[in-house]
């Protein structure tokens, strides 16, 4: 279980090349065109390392929120260095009984270390021993 | 055809009308790798209380994404884009993406972007700034 001592943990930076057959399905996939561009969504379907100690998604958890930056257009054929990290946990209580909130940044970096994207994702599941 | 420089403040960005089908869901679920069985699974999505499956928010979101990156075309970026998952989307459902500029700052046009089920219900909204080329 994801609890606030899980914060501020971080994957591994894994380098990434955007490969066309990937953003290829998915423009196919979610109504985009395909061309140069990289879909601004795309980027969440990174495979990406793990962080360490934490068991993403939790069962039943579901997406609340999703933010992305960019300063740069992203191409196709780009390569990325790519980190993930808990920004913060807590817990919330709804109409569906106690919830825990997790916010996980994702962040992309050139291979000159300038930063193109950052993703913010906050996800949402029901706490443990709360709802059964 | 009205040039993205041409665009002003309470400005309508072109809407688009979406009904996400099983078939789709599991087409995005190989093309994102994300399996979760909420999207997948209706007899699991029940036991986790969800009533049934549901179409992934990150799918709804890539949607009303190229609905913003189909009208720019070349013409400018997505610099932002934020959103809040209100409402659980369904296969089935008949989703309206819809926006308007409410403001323009130098070449950025900061727009209020939704999307609305056929039961008048807000699935998704937020925010999308877009950087329009000089």
């Amino acid at each position: 279980m994801i609890g606030k001592e899980s914060i501020g943990r971080e994957s591994e930076p894994l380098l990434i090349r955007i490969k066309p057959e990937e953003v290829r399905r998915f423009t196919d996939a979610t109504g985009n065109l395909f061309n140069d561009r990289v879909p601004p969504t795309f980027v969440v379907t990174l495979k990406q390392s793990g962080i360490p100690g934490v068991e993403l998604p939790i069962p039943g958890m579901i997406h609340g929120e999703q933010k992305f930056t960019y300063h740069r257009q992203l191409y196709v054929g780009d390569a990325l260095v790519c980190k993930k990290c808990i920004k913060d946990v807590y817990e919330r209580v709804g109409k569906l009984g106690k919830m825990t909130f997790v916010v996980l940044e994702t962040t992309g970096c050139d291979l000159a270390g300038e930063l193109v994207f950052s993703s913010c994702s906050t996800l949402i599941a029901p706490s443990k021993g709360e709802n059964e | 055809m009205k040039r993205m420089q041409d665009y002003e403040i309470s400005d309508r960005i072109p809407e688009k009308e979406w009904v996400p089908t099983h078939a789709q869901v599991r087409q995005y679920a190989e093309a994102s790798g994300d399996f979760n069985p909420i999207h997948l699974d209706e007899t699991y999505a029940r036991q986790v209380g969800l009533g049934g499956v549901i179409v992934h928010g990150m799918l709804t979101m890539a949607q009303m994404a190229a609905t913003l990156t189909n009208w720019i075309g070349e013409e400018g970026r997505v610099s932002k884009l934020e959103v809040r998952f209100e409402h659980m989307v369904r296969p089935g459902d008949a989703i309206k993406f819809s926006g308007f500029i409410r403001e323009r700052s130098g070449n950025t046009l900061k727009c209020d972007i939704e999307a609305v089920n056929d039961k008048a219900k807000r699935v998704l909204s937020g925010v999308a700034h877009i950087d329009v080329l000089e």
